[in-house]
């Protein structure tokens, strides 16, 4: 109880701080509202602090990863995109600029944030997509939690494991590539890791979103998933593996349409996003880990946490690997 | 040509009609198969680039792609075998004799097609999962097992969920052609001596084979193109069908080319559009399946005496096992914070939460209202253009109604996850880009099939005869079709619009590209909460579709009733 009622405070001093240039918020007002094309999941309570805070409706279309590009493109072709704010994995927004969908813009919230944030003149960076081993507490005892990640790869955990298809989710892919990058100390350590983990037979799902369900379930006891499922999926009895190594993960990424209908509110709602206030709320309702110094999820142990950004695959790169997943992992 | 169609007037009226048919019906499912095609065939992301076959030889090149084939074949074919049987066995007790609960065995044949299909799927890997599914552990428990003895993560495990997803369109094709069936037939038989088997081999069965081949075939494109339970059963066990392998492509890397998606697809068209001429060829001398002609029809109940209490126990056991239970698991999972077994501790964390905090959401609430509408008011509109298609299609049995026939059944064919592109291509050129009425006709379009085949099952059976009569005593066109034919085709008008409304209800793959702020549908919202893992608010909005689609078929058959009895045909 108390714990809400400091997180209650904490998002209404927030809200309360956000001040942006007021000549910009008039434009944006007689602009009525600013569209935003998103991948990133449970942000409307964002929405609605953004609508309170300046008076601007934030209009959300929530457009999957896999139908990202395809619909933004379709639109943007057919001088049909309706939206003045994108925000997607990375590698997609990086795309999206070759194709000159997004306009050159720096906002003036960056400031608070490490220099690498602001990726290019365009896309700027504001959380970590960040994987790590959960668990179901009520079924994994203390002493077999994973410590490093070879952990997975031990055969107690047999027929344990769910994770997404790391022959095809884009995502799972990058990060075990990351591990072999990152977290290894050579790439045979990292085969036999693979092989281990692939021997253990995981259950496979499409994507991150059906790993937790199995766990709270007890159909399975471990994920390679995301600790903000702690969060959002409450009180689930899931915790995350305090892992030796950093967490790894694909950066989140924004930017502003080119041809925005309304440029001013577009500009006005990256602020917004960027601010102090509006990652509190991402980080505290919905788990999120975002680059906003000193802000962090409400999950124990993650503000000692080491989370690092890994590299950005191209499509090229991501497909090959894939293929050689598929194979490693023993998939038709 | 057969029946009515032969003075030259009307013969012109025909072909005018077919063709205009064949107009209106190929602008709305060839525009998005086209663009998808071009897609297949272009270099780069978009329809419109350098042609080049690259897509095809990279799709088809795969050397896992046999598996993948074999897989597709198995449980396509399996899933409508099993539907059909299981579809023939309810519609038959429950249309031609005088089993008890009619209604609610009625009902409980179509709840598959309201519930949300990933929802379905869930219930069933909670009751069937190795690990700790409710079942298995029941089982375990009863019969002393050491290990679970069902693995839901198999084929058949597979085959099992979607025939029963897909029972309701083979029971609303199969029950009205059963309703229409003229019972003198079968009792001629049995006069001449033939035992009950026999007649049923001899006479029943033969009679009903354009209904069942419909049927079978529906399953099978439908099985094709499901993506439900090759994603929540399927890849879990490994076992890739061709949605899955699909899926697949799209997914591996950032930027998903739809075109390569789009070059496997066309294996899935193909396979419909050879499916379709094969029904053609095997019901082409439709006179053979006329049952209802000038002569006389009475539809007939048969007595199952003895029977009756087994067999009844025996429906009512399939129906709780099959469909009820699964829904059982998402009002129990509705009031849970998260999934757990049940037990003490599933007990006491109980709440209405979930579905408090659906019925407060005003996006839930909007999309609620939006597929309403598009289910009443775009089934109607369905149904229309259905009626027009069939009767052509039935009547009119030429090479352009053929062509009518197999353009109805082009988008429906493609598998959902890429054919909603191909309508996001199409409709992105049009002014309805971004408004319920993309989302109206492109349901229409994609799923037209659905309206035609009850319809052109029961149309199958009417002798033309009955419409050339009606003329000869000096009706007009409208007049016939209004006072002889449209009463006879009840059943199939109910069936088909049921269908297409609980469709429309719960359509995702064109809803989840074309749906936009203010046009959201229940699917997408379902989706959402599916995406989010937020399965408690999952099952709470399954149940609320659920309601709406059991109040639409309740509606829709108390009407159908009313007018067979206004009808005069009653027990039809």
């Amino acid at each position: 109880m108390n714990a809400i009622a400091l997180l209650l405070c904490g998002l209404a001093a927030a809200t309360a701080a956000f001040a942006a240039d007021p000549s910009l918020v008039e434009k944006a007002r007689a602009e009525k509202k600013a569209a935003f094309y998103a991948n990133i999941t449970a942000v409307e309570p964002i929405l609605e602090a953004f609508a309170a805070a300046t008076g601007v409706k934030a209009e959300y279309t929530r457009l999957s990863t896999s139908k990202f590009v395809s619909t933004v493109l379709t639109e943007h072709q057919a001088r049909k995109l309706a939206a003045d704010v994108l925000q997607a994995p990375l590698p997609i927004l990086e795309l999206l600029k070759e194709k000159g969908v997004l306009a050159a813009h720096r906002p003036a919230a960056l400031k608070a944030y490490p220099a690498w944030a602001q990726r290019d003149d365009c896309i700027f960076t504001f959380g970590i997509e960040y994987v790590a081993p959960i668990y179901n507490k009520d079924l994994v005892k203390p002493a077999d939690v994973p410590r490093r990640y070879e952990d997975l790869a031990d055969p107690k955990w047999k027929d344990k494991i769910v994770m997404a298809d790391p022959s095809s989710h884009a995502t799972t892919i990058s990060w075990l590539v990351g591990l072999k990058e990152k977290a290894f100390p050579d790439e045979e350590a990292w085969r036999r890791f693979l092989k281990g983990l692939a021997a253990n037979r995981p259950m496979f799902v499409a994507s991150f979103g059906p790993t937790p369900a199995p766990i709270e379930s007890g159909e399975k006891w471990i994920a390679i998933s995301m600790p903000k499922y702690i969060v959002t999926k409450a009180p689930a009895p899931l915790d995350w593996a305090r892992v030796e190594q950093p967490l790894f993960g694909t950066p989140r990424a924004m930017a502003i349409a080119a041809a925005a209908p309304r440029p001013n509110a577009a500009r006005l709602f990256a602020e917004y996003w960027l601010s102090r206030e509006a990652m509190t709320i991402l980080a505290e309702k919905v788990g999120e880990y975002v680059l906003h110094p000193g802000i962090f999820p409400p999950i124990a142990g993650i503000q000692t946490a080491r989370v690092e950004a890994i590299r950005e695959l191209p499509d090229e790169e991501i497909r090959r690997w894939g293929a050689e997943f598929k194979k490693l992992f023993n998939t038709p | 040509m057969r029946g009515p169609v032969r003075s030259p007037a009307h013969a012109d009226g025909s072909r005018a009609l077919t063709g205009g048919l064949v107009v209106l019906v190929g602008f709305l499912t060839v525009c998005p198969v086209l663009l998808l095609l071009l897609g297949s065939l272009s270099e780069g992301l978009g329809a419109f680039g350098r042609l080049t076959l690259s897509k095809y030889r990279e799709a088809y090149g795969d050397p896992g792609f046999g598996v993948i084939l074999y897989n597709t074949f198995v449980f396509t074919v399996g899933s409508a075998a099993v539907c059909t049987a299981l579809a023939l066995f309810l519609a038959y007790l429950n249309t031609r004799t005088n089993i008890p609960g009619k209604f609610l065995f009625r009902f409980l044949s179509l709840v598959p097609m309201m519930v949300p299909h990933i929802l379905f799927c869930v219930s069933w890997v909670l009751l069937l999962n190795p690990s700790n599914g409710l079942l298995n552990l029941l089982l375990r428990e009863v019969l002393g097992l050491a290990s679970s003895p069902v693995n839901i993560y198999t084929l058949p495990g597979m085959i099992l969920v979607e025939a029963l997803l897909d029972l309701p369109i083979a029971y609303l094709v199969l029950a009205p052609a059963l309703s229409a069936f003229d019972a003198t037939l079968e009792e001629s038989s049995r006069v001449c001596g033939a035992s009950t088997r026999r007649t049923l081999l001899r006479v029943t069965l033969p009679v009903l084979r354009p209904a069942i081949l419909s049927a079978f075939i529906l399953v099978i494109v439908r099985s094709l193109a499901s993506f439900a339970v090759p994603s929540v059963i399927g890849i879990p066990g490994r076992i890739y069908v061709l949605a899955s392998h699909i899926y697949r492509l799209i997914a591996t890397g950032f930027s998903p080319d739809y075109g390569q998606a789009a070059a496997v697809g066309t294996s899935a068209l193909a396979a419909s559009i050879v499916l379709v001429v094969l029904y053609r060829r095997l019901t082409a001398s439709a006179e053979r399946f006329v049952t209802v002609s000038s002569r006389g029809f009475r539809p007939a109940i048969l007595e199952l005496q003895g029977a009756k209490l087994p067999l009844s126990l025996a429906v009512g056991l399939l129906s709780f096992v099959l469909i009820a239970l699964p829904v059982l698991v998402l009002g129990y999972v509705s009031l849970l914070p998260y999934s757990m077994v049940p037990g003490a501790k599933a007990f006491a964390l109980m709440s209405l939460k979930n579905w408090r905090q659906v019925l407060a959401d005003p996006i839930s609430i909007l999309a609620l209202r939006n597929s309403l509408l598009l289910g009443v008011g775009g089934a109607a509109m369905g149904m229309i253009l259905s009626f027009f298609v069939s009767w052509v299609i039935v009547r009119v049995r030429s090479t352009a109604s053929g062509l009518l026939e197999s353009l109805s059944f082009l988008s429906f064919s493609f598998p959902g996850i890429v054919i909603g592109v191909g309508f996001l291509w199409f409709f992105v050129f049009t002014p309805l880009y971004g408004t319920l009425w993309a989302l109206l006709f492109g349901y229409i379009a994609a799923y037209l099939p659905y309206g035609i085949r009850p319809l052109t099952s029961a149309l199958v059976q009417i002798h033309g005869h009955l419409e050339e009569s009606s003329r000869v005593c000096g009706a007009g066109r409208l007049t016939t079709l209004r006072r002889i034919v449209l009463p006879l085709l009840v059943p199939g008008v109910v069936s088909g619009w049921i269908l297409m409304a609980t469709m429309f209800v719960r359509e995702l793959s064109l809803s989840v590209v074309l749906s936009r702020p203010g046009t959201e549908v229940l699917a997408v919202q379902i989706l959402r909460f599916s995406e989010d893992g937020l399965w408690g608010r999952l099952a709470a909005l399954g149940i609320v579709m659920i309601l709406i689609s059991t109040s639409l078929v309740v509606i829709a058959g108390l009407v159908g009733r009313q007018r067979m009895r206004a009808y005069g045909l009653e027990g039809a």
